[in-house]
This record gives C-alpha cells, sequence and structure tokens, in this order.
C-alpha cells in the first residue's frame, strides 16, 4: 500500500512486505552488470580470495567501452575479462564488437520490469525505460554482488514528472531532458528515484525512453521509470525468454511523492548543454553559429537506430560542411544491422559522415579525441572537461535533430529551420 | 629502357639513362599518412626555416592510421597538419576516415602512368601497378627536395624481371603468389633495385590484383616494382579519371622490346601453395602447412593489402550462410570510401555483420594498431595487414600472421589458421 | 581507522565531477600511486603535485558526479588526502569513498567558513568538525555500512566475511 516503483522493487528484492525511504536494506539484484571495467572486478574477487559466485546467471558482461583494444594493456584486461567469463561459465558475455552494454543487454531481452539491475556505470538508469530499478555502482562492490549476491541500498524518496502536450518538429526526448537538467540543477534528483506519467508518455518511442531513463543520471537520480506500457510490451516480450516473466511494477495510487513537477512538451525548445556541464544548459538559439570542428552522433543516450534514422533524414543527399567531422557509432550490432538494411548506413557515410564499428566511441574517448582549442557537439550525455581530449577542447550537447542541421553548416544550428514548411 | 628507366629519364630532360645514372627529376606526386606527414612537416618547419612548398597541388595527404584519434597527442598531430595543409595551400587532404592511403589516392584518380610518385610510407611503389615510377624516400629528402624544390634525386636501378606463368590452383590468388616471391626472394633479395612483375599470370591479372606485387616490393629491399603499362592499365586509369584533361594527356611508357635485366627470374604460379608470413617478419613466408592448426583470436581483413573490394566479396562468398567461430573476432576495414559504400550496397557488410564481423571505417585498420588491432600477449592474429613485426600490434610477444583475404576468411570460420583448399564450396 | 583526522583543506567548488577527478584514459590503472599522478589533471598539469600538499579536500554540492568509476577515490586516497568534506556527495562517489575506506563528511554549513590553507580537524565519533574554534555537526554514517569502512573498505571486509565462514 501507498509504495512507489522503487520502494515496491527494493521492498522486493530485500524480502521485506513494505520500506520507507530513508530505510537501508540489503537488496538482491537480478542482474549485475559490468563493462570494460570487469578486469577490476576480477581483480577484486582474486584479492580477497574468493572463488565461487554467488549466480553465475546473474551476471553479465559486456566490453563496450573500449572497442577494440588499441594498446596492449587494454587487450590484456580484455583478455583478463574474457577468461573470466569463460572460466565461470557466464552465458550473459559480449564481446568487444557487440556494442553498448545498456543496449545490448535490453536488446537481448536480460532486463524486465520490476528487476532490479546494477553495475559499473552510472547510465544503469536507463533501465528504467523498460521499468526496472537500474543504478550505478563501483567496481569493488561488483565484485562482491558476484559473490555474496547482495549489497546495501538507501530505500529513495521519489519524484514524479508528468509530461503533457507534445514535442514541435525537431524537438525530441534529449530536448526535454537537458531543459530539466538545467532547470534542476546536476544534483536536482541526487539520491532520488524519478518517475514519468502523462498523456505525452505514451506516445513515446522506446528509444525515446531510453533517452530519458538515460539523461535522467545527469540530474542525479538513483533510478527512474517508465512505467511499461503497450509499446514497452510490444517491445519487449519477443525478446524475452520466457514471456512469464514479463510481470510489471506500478506505483500504488496512493503512493507518495516528494515533489510532483509536471512539463508541458509543447513549450520545449532544442537545447544543448554547453561547455563543461551537463547542467549548463542554453536554447540553441543562444548559441547559434558557434563553430565546430567534430560532431559525434552515438551513445547510449541517442546512439539507437531511431536517433541514427533522425539524423539520415536530415542529412539524406547532402554533404556535411567540409570543415566539421562527423563521427557516428551505431549503438549495437542490432542496430547497425538495421541502419544497414534501411540504408540509413549508406545515407550517413554519404553525406561524408565516419561510421565506426559498434560500441560506447566517442563519448567516453574511445576515439574522436579533440586537440587543444576544438569544439565537438555530441549527442552523448556528458560534456565534462577533457572527456574527449584536451582540457582545452570543448564539448556542447545535443539531440540528433541539432546535430544533424549543425553539421550541415559547420556551426550549431537550429534543426526546427529544416522542419518549418516541410513535411515530417 | 624499360618503363622505370623511361620515366626517369623523362623526367630528368634526358634522353637515355642507364642503371648506375644519378639522376635529378621533377616529382609529380608527393604522397604521406597522417603519421609521416606529421614527421615531415617538423622536418621543414623545424630546420627549413623560411622555405615555401614549391608546388602545393603535388602534396596529398591521407589520414589513414587515425580515423578517430584515440589519444589527445594523435588529435593534436592531426590538428597540426591541417593548420599546416591550411598555411600552405595543400588541398589535397584526405581526412580521417577516407581509407587506406593508396586506395584513397588511386581512386581519386591522382596517379597516371607515366608519372614519377613519392611518399615516405614504405608501400609507396604500389603505384608502379599504374605504370608510375614510384618509391619511398625519407622525411628530409621529402621536405629538402620534395616539398622546397617539387625534385628528387635517384639513382637509376638496376631492374630484375620476374616472370610468372601458369595458372594457379584453386584456393591460392595473388597475394599468395606475391607472398612466395618475397619468401623466395628473401628480405633482401632485390635490394636497390627495380623489380618488374610480367608474364602471362601478370597480364591475366586485373589492376587491382597486381597492384599487390609492387606494393611488396619493399619486403625484399626493392627500390620500386611496376607492371608494364598495357591496355587494362590504361581502362583502369580512365575509369578513374572520367573526361577529365588528365584522361585526354595519358601518356604511356612501356619497356622497349631489348629492355635489358640484372637477371630474369622465371616462376610457375601452378606449383604454389596458399603462402603464410609468419612471425616475426614479413620475410618469413611459408607454405600454410606450416601454420595450419594455429588458433586465432583475431582475423581481419584490411589495409592497403586486403581491404580491397574484391577481398571484401570473397570474405562475404566464404560466410554467406556461416557463422565466424565463436572464439574469433573478424574485422573487416575497407580500404576506401568507395569499397566501402561498394560493400553495402552490394550486402556484402550484412552478410558479413549477420555471420559475426565486425565492420569498421575505411582506414589502415590495424596497422600499428592506432585505432584497433592491438594484441595481448598470448592472442594471435591473422591478417591481410602487410606487416607482423613483433610490437607493432600491442605485446611484442602476441603472434601476427600474414596472408590472402581467403585464407583469412577460411580461418575466422574455423578458428584455428586453415588451408582455404579445405573449405568446401570455395 | 583513525577516529580523529586534521590538517590543511583545499577548497573546491560545486559539481567537482568524475572527469575531473580522474580522466577516463586512466582507468586503466587501479593502483592508487599511479592514480594519483594524473588526479585533477584536467584542471591544470601541476595539480596532482599541488594537492599534495594538503590533507583535507572540502568541497561544495555533488562532488564526485558523473561516472560510478571508483578510482576517483582511489585517486584522492593515492594523494595522501585523509578525507573529504562536501556539502554533498554523489551517490556513487558515496559508496566508492566508502568502499575504498576514504572518509567522507556531508557537512554543508563548513563550506562557507574555510578557504585555502585553512586547519580542521574532523571527529568522526563524534560527528564534529573544528575550525577556527567553531564546530560544526554532521550526520554519521549508518551503522551497518560505517563497518565497512572500519574494516578498511569493501574488500577487506569481503575478505573477512569469507574468512569467517570457512570451516
Amino acid at each position: 500500500m501507498s509504495q512507489t516503483i522503487a520502494e515496491k522493487i527494493l521492498a522486493a528484492k530485500s524480502g521485506e512486505a513494505r520500506v520507507t525511504p530513508g530505510q537501508i536494506v540489503d537488496a538482491y539484484p537480478d542482474l549485475v552488470m559490468s563493462h570494460t571495467a570487469t578486469w577490476r572486478s576480477v581483480s577484486v574477487m582474486k584479492k580477497i580470495g574468493a572463488n565461487t559466485l554467488y549466480d553465475r546467471d546473474r551476471l553479465a558482461i559486456v566490453l563496450d567501452h573500449i572497442s577494440p583494444a588499441k594498446t596492449e594493456k587494454y587487450a590484456a584486461d580484455q583478455q583478463t575479462s574474457r577468461n573470466f567469463a569463460r572460466e565461470y561459465g557466464i552465458e550473459k558475455f559480449y564481446d568487444v564488437d557487440a556494442g553498448i552494454a545498456h543496449l545490448v543487454l535490453m536488446e537481448h531481452g536480460h532486463v524486465k520490469p520490476g528487476d532490479l539491475i546494477v553495475g559499473t556505470d552510472s547510465h544503469c538508469t536507463i533501465y528504467g525505460a523498460l521499468g526496472a530499478l537500474g543504478s550505478g555502482i563501483g567496481y569493488t562492490e561488483v565484485a562482491s554482488v558476484w559473490v555474496t549476491g547482495k549489497l546495501w541500498m538507501k530505500v529513495p524518496t521519489t519524484i514524479r514528472l508528468t509530461l503533457e502536450g507534445g514535442f514541435a518538429p525537431g524537438v525530441s526526448a534529449k530536448d526535454l531532458m537537458l531543459h530539466l537538467i538545467g532547470r534542476l540543477g546536476a544534483d536536482g534528483c541526487g539520491y532520488k528515484s524519478v518517475e514519468f506519467y502523462g498523456p505525452a508518455l505514451r506516445a513515446m518511442s522506446i528509444s525515446e525512453r531510453m533517452t530519458m531513463a538515460n539523461l535522467a543520471m545527469e540530474m542525479g537520480a538513483k533510478c527512474v521509470f517508465i512505467p511499461p506500457d503497450e509499446k514497452t510490451l510490444e517491445w519487449l516480450l519477443p525478446r524475452l525468454k520466457d514471456a512469464a516473466s514479463y510481470k510489471p511494477v506500478s506505483a500504488d495510487r496512493d503512493a507518495r511523492y516528494e515533489q510532483s513537477i509536471g512539463i508541458d512538451l509543447s513549450s520545449l525548445t532544442p537545447m544543448v548543454a554547453c561547455p563543461h556541464q551537463v547542467e549548463n544548459t542554453k536554447p540553441v538559439t543562444e548559441v547559434l553559429g558557434t563553430r565546430i570542428d567534430q560532431a559525434f552522433l552515438g551513445s547510449c543516450a541517442n546512439g539507437k537506430y531511431e536517433d541514427l534514422a533522425i539524423a539520415a533524414a536530415i542529412l539524406k543527399g547532402r554533404r556535411i560542411d567540409p570543415r566539421v567531422r562527423l563521427i557516428v557509432t551505431p549503438g549495437s550490432k542490432e542496430i547497425m544491422l538495421e541502419a544497414m538494411r534501411s540504408g540509413v548506413l549508406a545515407t550517413l557515410m554519404e553525406s561524408g559522415a565516419l561510421v565506426t564499428n559498434p560500441g560506447c566511441g566517442a563519448c567516453a574517448g574511445d576515439g574522436g579525441m579533440m586537440a587543444d582549442g576544438e569544439v565537438s557537439l555530441s549527442t552523448a550525455n556528458r560534456n565534462f572537461i577533457g572527456r574527449m581530449g584536451s582540457n582545452k577542447s570543448s564539448i556542447y550537447l545535443s539531440s540528433p535533430a541539432t546535430l544533424a542541421a549543425s553539421v550541415l553548416q559547420g556551426v550549431i544550428a537550429d534543426p526546427r529551420e529544416l522542419y518549418r514548411g516541410a513535411s515530417q | 629502357m624499360n618503363m622505370v628507366e623511361k620515366i626517369l629519364a623523362r623526367k630528368s630532360g634526358q634522353k637515355s639513362v642507364a642503371p648506375g645514372d644519378v639522376v635529378v627529376t621533377d616529382i609529380d606526386l608527393m604522397v604521406m599518412h597522417d603519421l609521416s606527414a606529421n614527421f615531415v612537416m617538423k622536418v621543414f618547419d623545424n630546420e627549413m626555416e623560411g622555405a615555401s612548398i614549391a608546388d602545393p597541388a603535388k602534396l596529398v595527404f591521407a589520414f589513414d592510421h587515425n580515423f578517430a584519434p584515440a589519444t589527445r597527442e594523435a588529435a593534436e598531430a592531426l590538428a597540426a597538419v591541417r593548420r599546416f595543409a591550411a598555411r600552405h595551400g595543400i588541398r589535397n587532404l584526405f581526412d580521417s576516415g577516407c581509407g587506406s592511403i593508396h586506395h584513397v589516392i588511386m581512386e581519386a584518380g591522382l596517379v597516371t602512368p607515366g608519372m614519377i610518385v613519392i611518399g615516405c610510407d614504405s608501400h609507396t611503389p604500389i603505384y608502379g601497378a599504374l605504370g608510375a615510377f614510384a618509391t619511398g624516400v625519407g622525411n628530409n629528402s621529402m621536405a629538402a627536395l620534395g616539398f622546397a624544390h617539387g625534385k628528387g634525386w635517384f639513382k637509376v636501378p638496376e631492374t630484375i624481371q620476374i616472370h610468372f606463368h601458369g595458372t594457379p590452383m584453386k584456393g591460392v590468388g595473388p597475394r599468395d603468389i606475391s607472398q612466395f616471391l618475397v619468401g623466395h626472394l628473401g628480405e633482401d633479395g632485390a635490394i636497390y633495385e627495380a623489380l618488374e612483375y610480367a608474364g602471362p599470370y601478370i597480364q591475366s591479372l586485373d589492376v587491382n590484383d597486381r597492384s599487390l606485387f609492387p606494393l611488396q616490393a619493399i619486403d625484399v629491399g626493392g627500390k620500386c616494382g611496376f607492371v608494364n603499362p598495357d591496355e587494362k592499365t590504361v581502362r583502369y586509369v580512365r575509369e578513374l579519371l572520367g573526361n577529365s584533361a588528365a584522361a585526354a594527356r595519358l601518356e604511356l611508357f612501356q619497356n622497349d622490346a631489348d629492355a635489358r635485366y640484372a637477371h630474369i627470374i622465371d616462376i610457375d604460379v601452378s606449383r604454389i601453395e596458399p603462402q603464410v608470413a609468419c612471425p616475426p617478419t614479413v620475410g618469413n613466408v611459408k607454405p600454410i602447412d606450416a601454420a595450419v592448426g594455429t588458433p586465432i583470436d583475431v582475423a581481419e581483413a584490411g589495409g592497403s593489402t586486403g581491404g580491397r573490394l574484391s577481398d571484401i566479396r570473397t570474405l562475404a562468398r566464404c560466410l554467406t550462410n556461416r557463422r565466424v567461430h565463436p572464439g574469433v573476432r573478424l574485422q573487416v576495414v575497407a580500404a576506401s570510401r568507395g569499397i566501402y559504400l561498394a560493400a553495402l550496397k552490394e550486402g556484402l557488410f550484412e552478410i558479413l555483420h549477420t555471420a559475426g564481423a565486425n565492420i569498421f571505417p575505411p582506414s589502415a585498420g590495424s596497422n600499428q594498431a592506432f585505432n584497433m588491432g592491438a594484441l595481448a600477449e598470448d592472442e594471435v592474429m591473422i591478417s591481410t595487414q602487410a606487416r607482423n613485426f613483433p610490437g607493432r600490434n600491442g605485446h611484442p610477444k602476441a603472434r601476427h600472421f600474414l596472408a590472402s583475404a581467403l585464407t583469412v576468411a577460411a580461418s575466422a570460420l574455423t578458428g584455428r589458421i586453415t588451408d582455404p583448399r579445405t573449405l568446401e564450396d570455395l | 581507522m583513525q577516529d580523529r583526522i586534521q590538517g590543511r583543506i583545499y577548497k573546491f567548488g560545486d559539481n567537482v565531477n568524475s572527469d575531473i577527478i580522474i580522466a577516463g584514459r586512466y582507468l586503466i590503472y587501479i593502483d592508487p600511486a599511479q592514480l594519483a599522478q594524473h588526479a585533477f589533471e584536467m584542471l591544470g598539469e601541476a595539480f596532482p603535485a599541488r594537492l599534495r600538499n594538503f590533507d583535507i579536500l572540502v568541497a561544495g554540492r555533488n562532488f564526485g558526479c558523473g561516472s560510478a568509476r571508483e578510482q576517483a577515490s582511489t585517486a584522492i586516497k593515492g594523494l595522501g588526502i585523509k578525507a573529504v568534506v562536501a556539502a554533498s556527495f554523489a551517490r556513487t562517489f558515496y559508496r566508492n569513498a566508502i568502499n575504498d575506506a576514504l572518509p567522507i563528511v556531508e557537512c554543508p554549513a563548513l563550506y562557507d567558513a574555510v578557504a585555502e590553507g585553512d586547519e580542521i580537524s574532523i571527529d568522526l565519533a563524534k560527528g564534529v568538525v573544528s575550525h577556527a574554534g567553531q564546530q560544526y555537526g554532521f550526520p554519521g554514517i549508518p551503522a551497518s555500512v560505517a563497518k565497512i569502512l572500519e574494516l578498511g573498505g569493501l574488500a577487506n571486509y569481503l575478505k573477512s566475511t569469507l574468512e569467517a565462514g570457512k570451516p
């Protein structure tokens, strides 16, 4: 009774009837994921002298941040991760060609509504797009979960966000989130859970929901939920081994929220996050004409097929400005295949983009590094100083549409210009 | 005179030249990739103050080792070359993701028969397949003579002719034949010499496959390599040039009937088996039996020696309705944007991707492990790359075998170095 | 683990993020000494060496925000920093610091009172920070969690639990 989604999940995973915000529970995650950091957790296991896992089926390993190895050290670390997966019989092991961990795990049906998922990546919040509680932890703690099966968690309070209206042409989920992060701040949802509701939500694709749940991390959210609906079912059911395992968790009607915020999507405009903090947001109109040297379309925030397709629709039959280097990194093998089949990949290459193999790519500095004074426009979720190379370089964050409009001109541009008068 | 002598004579303003003569010639094209452009630029800026570039239109920079710089230092190096190019009006700059330098340059129609092409990359002799005299020079010569004066000096080389005849057996291709030659001559087998690849077998090959031979001239210490230009050469170049003025001006320099050679080697290709260059060097070429069964971790078709459309077609043919072995990471790197797009449109990438391969941007691929291709100590790679020296691809003890695209495909299927002749329906 | 920590402070502002503390390219290291060489390097090459002259970091809100990288707290420890006092911590940094046995203190009131180089003293048992004759209280870490800190971090805690579990 009167439980939020986070409360219900944490109660269920810790064997409690109900929990209250502030309470500390010992929770048993359904899935503990690790990525390129896996070797570090392996080293912790060795250090503590442990050699049995609580439940190997709860482990998922995806080598995504550095794909593939470009130095001996990375290669050796990847071997450590591979060997561990083989030695312990980890079935949910995906190598350097698979793509971004979060996308791969969701595509392969390893994330279900109501699941508790922790991992070596702060953007585990993305699993909330499918109604799962996802939260990031460090590599030592991951090793601890590997061995003991559990971790302590403090039950969060929940903020309720209600979305009304609809996006104007050229405005998207990324802009919504940048708006929210700018408004609430980098710690606006610190330690809290966020639940999204509203009539506007139903119209949003799974891809857009993933973008939302991903970016929620940048306002400090511990976890975020977009309650599953027909769209979720349609996307996820074919991917699940066992259809009966699809058991969405919804908040009680009388669940208690710390705060309720309403957003009218119709009032939103394209946004950018300016160097060097995500909360440093501005409407794109305030930075028009900013010169860019490089652009990156990819990441768990906006490297999904729909994101690539939006950019391709804008770039079709056109060439990007010769002053800009556009790097496109499909988020996963599945996404790359769809882009091959639909012609999106060819369109992007023909426009002058460089399409890489799937993975995290330039978001976290795997390629796409910048020299002093260079400026990048990126669809990723972080623009912290030096993240993409020199500490004298700058990163602006934007939506795929804004990025596509900008690479055509060689400067930051407003995508709405392209949608005015044109059928979408 | 032969083709090389004729070109050197013409470009040095002489009626004829003979082996041993030292000539000073105009240079038609100077090619550098991202690493060498950086080095030459430093020599030019730091040691030649006040100098200017004689003719920027003759310079070509192609960024191929870095398709997306993996370090800040790499990014700074590329940025520096871009600034240099802008400062000096060098417009032929193919930025990251263009492909592998030589294929980019050939595809752009920048090389025509009769040209003298110098480059800081040791595989520059590849253009000998287009009827050009092409050779590698050091950073200092490039900067001091090439950049500043548009000239170079050369000692006219002796030429050895390799006469290939016969029909290769099934499963054996031009890469195997070319590697066989390297093993046969040895790494010092043709020092300072020009190698002419001739005979009915060479004549039967298209220009793309012919290029695999001069590409490896350096591996036997050769100064350059070439194929006597013929109809195929003309057709190949005309297709690239379209209706341009350059196409109208095409002039072939062909061997005289009485051209002399230091010696002539005869090779019956029908007796050659699939070859593999084993660690630790390109000259350690053996028939594939010597390596068959070695488990591999990585397989790659890419680089100037193996990212061609024909190579990607070979891979796709072998992998249709099959899966890459689960223990293998198969990497496919197109040698140019044109090749990448063609492979996409032909459905080759879809086949390879579905089979489990990983498709990379047009570039030099794992060559020297800038963006990819670093191996751990116990890892093994088989690739179509040009070099396998220790430390070039990660740990010095990692092992790198070089072979044809077909052998790479066969090995990717089984997880071990495999003789392609044992593959069903090749 | 010490109950009293004292020394000179270095002061940071709000939202000191994970990439500032330790850049992604250094995550190939887990050794505190190697990481410390690059701690806060994005603020300037001289920073890692400079911070070794201080004992305690004092920061504003949301310290350690961004990535869940554990090496952020490891790098700070490697510098010889004995504790971090902040107006608030990002949750991932909070957890990682405890797991790394780096004492962290949530004390918003201290921030405005201090300047770089000041001496402060932290009494972890009493939950009090002293500075220039003033005392500032801070909430303790929940008991169940505090024992991880006390045992020298999560790895040590786990090791002792495993050993205790052995017949």
